[in-house]
């Protein structure tokens, strides 16, 4: 119980704390628009005329996924430049509990991304923004932030484990948002990425988001996007314990 | 003194000492992987939604991959003067302001260039996309002269950077654009004319339809008339560039506006 | 408290006034043969590899409710040795134990009694205020959620932080926010307070109600390990100080033992002018002169000779400095500060 108030706490503090830097704020709103304008565009050039929602959730959920990929990979990076790493570590808790809130917070500001795109499609683009199933959306969502934040934390503890992982997984986003058919589900991609595509959160995540949208069987694709998540959660908590205890002896907490 | 080795030994120098980027790691991911995957992800959407064909996106994402070092070079090429408070060492300088800040546009612009052709290799390679051999160095002529062009963008946002706090909002939104308006990724006859508009005043708009004329094999004629717009508009970026940082090193000395001063 | 509920004791920690009598023992920190090596690898294509001994083997015991000062110049090893002791580093050799429990694996049981504050002005959130890092190192540290109000406002009020909580950290000046990270230190009731150089950076008035906050917390029953540049700091606080030089402790002590490390001897102050290497090389030659040093002051320099009181050093010195120009001449008992500097200088 006080372990979920910690998480609970933990996550709003630090979306608090996101959301008040103009660089966090600037890129969580006014890229994800680009990309909305873009989607649309290129939506209507094609044969998706007909589907300009899809262009802004899907938007929308790039840009979560941009900010999670960017806020977990720098997550211990940036605590670490901050100074606050040392102090988070000393906290008598599982190396897990206190990173969580951290990547968690990173898909919480991302859902900014989602809002802004639906709301530019709206406005700028008078998208009618008809959602098959409404509740099962706000549902969709929810699972999206928590199924992203897990899998933030996997990447988030891999990359502090592995040299220069952080640099080679910047550019990590437009893989993801092929591979999960964030935009649309690519369905001329290569038949071996299939596999690969069924493990990642992001795609459940994404299938349950249109299935909302545009009508489907929501639910399966939120559990699996939850479990998958719940996967990546106990992977990564024993990655973070093995990088603790490493950096108690390589001295690497600090910047020192 | 010899302003050849102001620009050119100044402008290694400088590249060294400011574009604190390229870790190896840095490079191959950001640099080398992003625009390959940008490449890749762009294809597949306009298989998926039969926007166009493979060498619209292949060749296009190709000049458009020099933008991500270029943008944020020239950002860097002036911002992290502010971060270091080495700018105002810099600008008392009795040397040209324009052989100073052309020196610190090459290097960018040959990475971008080195890039470009990197993505393009692996593109046509990855998708299977045949482009004449003819057509090569007219291709590279093309990816060459998008890539200056974009440095000096570069350059005039590290400018208007020296007046906003977050220089990084600026150049991500600039880089962000780049993709939306140069019809890169959309056809421009797709986008509303306003923004076509818009995009015959960036870079990289002109050398790709330069490099997808030269890729269709019409001939390097056919392509002249774009590869000289996109001259025009890197050389309208190097004026305004020269152009900004003087009038705000006039007016930092006025007001102090620079915190560098 | 018997030790077996120590050991199963959920969250709470026991509050500092009841110290926990695991193992019997009567220290809250014990250390033995404490040693710690950095490796750094520099260069890309060519890795080297350079070992850094920055601790060899330190010996310490602090009492309960004891206030242990580490005294030693830049990079000797005190902040190696407090990140060894409160578990952020594992010790290369040696171990040792903070309330009986180990620090390289009892981890958990260690961090629940400690708190940890370390100078300057970074390891806070910036852009929360001053109170909502407060509630989150509350909720890290698990502070029961119906006393954490009244203890930040308790906190708040210790440190003079009260009224200002609402505010971002990041418009909080340098004082501040090392009043904040006390107050963060301290929110869990921590038997042990690791203060390493707190008072870095901070103006005399605020230095002075730093002093206060930490004499009050050791009269309080709380165990304190405080490092510090500041001799007068520690001469005013401390119970015993150790010096650590080189990585390993030099000279160990009341505040008082030590200074008669120094007994016998005189202190020569001189300001002067550019005086060169030279003169101060034959200065250390002459006899009975046992420590020289120079301290730059703007353009003045600052000479401090320490000799045997039974030679009267002063007119030779004034011989060898013949020809540079010379200020203030004072001659005076020495300090703490003077058996600080033969103490290290002899290391």
């Amino acid at each position: 119980m006080t372990t979920l108030r910690m998480l609970a706490i933990g996550t709003l503090l630090h979306a608090k704390h996101l959301s008040r830097s103009p660089f966090e704020v600037a890129m969580a709103l006014i890229v994800p628009l680009v990309q909305a304008t873009l989607a649309v565009h290129l939506f209507r050039s094609g044969d998706g005329s007909h589907r300009l929602i899809e262009a802004a959730v899907g938007a929308g959920l790039m840009g979560i996924w941009a900010s999670v990929l960017t806020g977990s990979g720098g997550a211990i990076q940036n605590q670490r430049w901050q100074g606050t790493l040392e102090m988070i570590m000393l906290a008598p808790r599982r190396p897990v509990t206190v990173i969580l809130p951290i990547t968690a917070a990173t898909a919480v500001t991302g859902m900014y991304a989602l809002l802004a795109t639906l709301a530019w499609g709206r406005i700028v683009y008078g998208i009618r923004i008809e959602l098959a199933h409404p509740a099962a959306f706000l549902a969709a969502a929810v699972a999206c932030v928590l199924g992203l934040g897990m899998f933030g934390l996997l990447l988030a503890s891999t990359f502090v484990l592995l040299r220069n992982a952080n640099a080679l997984a910047n550019p990590l986003d437009y893989p993801i948002w092929l591979l999960s058919g964030m935009l649309v589900p690519i369905t001329v991609l290569p038949s071996w990425t299939l596999p690969v595509a069924a493990v990642l959160p992001t795609t459940w995540g994404a299938r349950a988001l249109r299935e909302a949208t545009v009508g489907g069987p929501v639910w399966p694709s939120i559990g699996i996007c939850l479990a998958i998540g719940a996967v990546c959660l106990v992977v990564g908590g024993y990655c973070l314990t093995v990088f603790e205890r490493r950096a108690r002896v390589t001295a690497t907490l600090a910047l020192s | 003194m010899n302003p050849v080795r102001l620009v050119t030994t100044g402008g290694a120098l400088a590249y060294r000492a400011l574009f604190n980027w390229t870790t190896p790691a840095m490079y191959a991911g950001t640099l080398l992987a992003g625009p390959a995957f940008q490449l890749i992800f762009f294809a597949y959407l306009g298989r998926q939604l039969q926007v166009a064909d493979d060498r619209f996106f292949i060749v296009g994402n190709a000049v458009l991959a020099a933008s991500t070092a270029c943008v944020f070079g020239g950002t860097l090429a002036v911002g992290n003067e502010r971060r270091y408070g080495t700018l105002g060492h810099v600008l008392l300088s009795p040397r040209s302001r324009t052989a100073i800040f052309a020196g610190r546009v090459l290097p960018y612009a040959g990475n971008g260039l080195l890039i470009a052709a990197f993505t393009l290799t692996v593109g046509t390679a990855a998708l299977g996309l045949r482009i004449p051999l003819a057509a090569l160095p007219g291709i590279v002529l093309a990816l060459a002269t998008g890539s200056l062009a974009c440095a000096f963008f570069g350059l005039t946002l590290g400018a208007v950077g020296l007046r906003f706090r977050d220089v990084w909002v600026v150049s991500n939104v600039a880089a962000s654009l780049l993709l939306l308006l140069t019809g890169v990724n959309v056809p421009r006859s797709g986008l509303p004319p306003w923004m076509a508009t818009v995009g015959e005043f960036l870079p990289i708009t002109h050398a790709a339809e330069a490099a997808r004329t030269l890729a269709a094999g019409r001939g390097f004629g056919a392509a002249a008339p774009a590869l000289g717009a996109e001259l025009l508009v890197g050389t309208g970026y190097a004026l305004l560039a020269v152009l900004l940082l003087k009038i705000f090193e006039a007016e930092s000395r006025r007001r102090a506006s620079l915190e560098t001063l | 408290m018997d030790s077996e509920h120590t050991l199963t004791a959920p969250s709470p920690p026991p509050p500092a006034l009841s110290p926990s009598t695991r193992a019997g023992s009567d220290f809250a920190i014990e250390a033995e043969g404490l040693s710690r090596t950095y490796r750094t690898r520099t260069g890309w294509l060519r890795p080297r590899l350079q070992t850094v001994d920055a601790v060899r083997g330190v010996d310490l015991s602090v009492r309960r409710g004891e206030l242990f000062g580490l005294l030693g110049p830049n990079g000797a090893g005190k902040t190696t040795t407090i990140k060894m002791l409160n578990t952020l580093l594992i010790p290369s050799a040696g171990t040792a134990r903070v309330g009986g429990y180990d620090v390289v694996t009892q981890t958990r049981e260690v961090r629940r009694r400690i708190g940890y504050v370390f100078g300057g002005d970074r390891g806070l959130y910036d852009r929360l205020s001053g109170l909502d890092n407060l509630r989150y190192f509350a909720e890290l540290y698990a502070v029961p959620a119906r006393e954490q109000k009244r203890r930040i406002a308790e906190l708040l009020e210790l440190v003079g932080l009260r009224g200002r909580e609402g505010e971002r950290v990041e418009g909080y000046s340098r004082g501040m926010r090392q009043r904040l990270h006390i107050a963060r230190g301290l929110l869990h009731r921590p038997e042990v307070l690791f203060l390493d150089e707190p008072s870095i950076g901070v103006d005399p008035v605020a230095a002075r109600e730093l002093r206060r906050t930490v004499a009050g917390l050791a009269a309080n029953g709380t165990t304190i390990v405080l490092t510090t540049h500041y001799m007068a700091e520690a001469d005013e606080l401390c119970d015993r100080i150790a010096v650590i030089a080189g990585g390993r402790i030099q000279a160990l002590g009341t505040p008082a033992e030590l200074r008669r490390r120094a007994d016998g001897r005189r202190v020569l102050e001189i300001e002067a002018y550019g005086v060169p290497d030279a003169a101060l090389a034959a200065l250390r030659e002459l006899p009975g002169v046992r420590e020289t040093a120079v301290e730059a002051r703007g353009t003045q320099q600052l000479l401090t000779v320490q000799s045997d009181t039974d030679v009267d050093v002063q007119g030779d010195v004034l011989r060898e400095l013949s020809g540079i120009r010379l200020g203030r001449v004072t001659s005076r008992e020495p300090t703490l500060e003077d058996a600080y500097v033969a103490i290290v200088n002899a290391s």
